[in-house]
């Protein structure tokens, strides 16, 4: 499994909006994050689904997207974020 | 009259559905079950979009005016009607639990949530509080 995972949903408007600064994050920091798409692929989801005690206290205790998992660290980013704290998390 | 079906000894006075006064009519129990089934109806997106607007008209808060929010919204919202079963929020993921999943069919239950509470919309964006002047 990858360090850094973003769920999203193809519908979600957080994560369209959060989709631009992760590829900017990318290029500047050349990390590469795990993008899973939760509505149209059941994997994605049930993995999602199995990281519910991770993810839930950090996103009002639902499984909301965008969510940002660093999955070694169990750090846990949710919504949409500015710029400064998606790469704070990402390279902490 | 307006089709309002009452069960107990009495009728009310007056209709709640209709307000019509003393204007019940007894009937059997078979047909007052028959009434009751409900009635397929074709809802799409449009028709959807036009109900939550009518069930915001009356309240604090109203649709987001950003149309292709909405319009993601309600594409997210109907692929999972037909491929989850319900209008699930396409901002937040089900558990799989039926009765837990049902906070996340839409309009969910928004008002109580912190995002409502801080920012002035639901979850997803779909439902935003009015400004005063609006």
């Amino acid at each position: 499994m990858s360090e850094l995972i973003m769920f999203h949903g193809r519908e979600c408007p957080h994560c369209h909006a959060m989709m631009p600064l992760v590829d900017r994050l990318e290029q500047e920091e050349g990390i590469k994050l795990e993008k899973k798409e939760i509505w149209h692929n059941r994997e994605n989801a049930d993995l999602m689904r199995s990281l519910r005690d991770i993810i839930e206290p950090h996103c009002g205790g639902q499984l909301r997207t965008p969510t940002f998992l660093n999955t070694e660290t169990n750090d846990v980013l949710c919504g949409e974020v500015p710029y400064e704290t998606l790469k704070e998390w990402a390279t902490r | 009259m307006c089709n309002d079906i009452h069960q107990g000894i009495k009728p009310p006075e007056i209709c709640p559905t209709c307000m019509a006064r003393n204007a019940y009519v007894e009937v059997s129990s078979e047909e007052a079950e028959k009434m009751m089934q409900p009635t397929r109806t074709q809802m799409d997106k449009e028709k959807f979009r036009k109900a939550i607007e009518a069930f915001t008209e009356e309240n604090e808060f109203r649709i987001n005016p950003d149309a292709e929010r909405v319009s993601t919204l309600l594409e997210g919202m109907f692929h999972n009607e037909k491929n989850h079963g319900l209008k699930y929020c396409p901002c937040r993921l089900i558990t799989t639990d039926f009765e837990e999943d049902l906070k996340l069919v839409c309009p969910c239950h928004f008002l109580v949530h912190d995002t409502y509470k801080e920012k002035g919309e639901c979850w997803c964006g779909l439902f935003v509080r009015r400004k005063e002047d609006e």
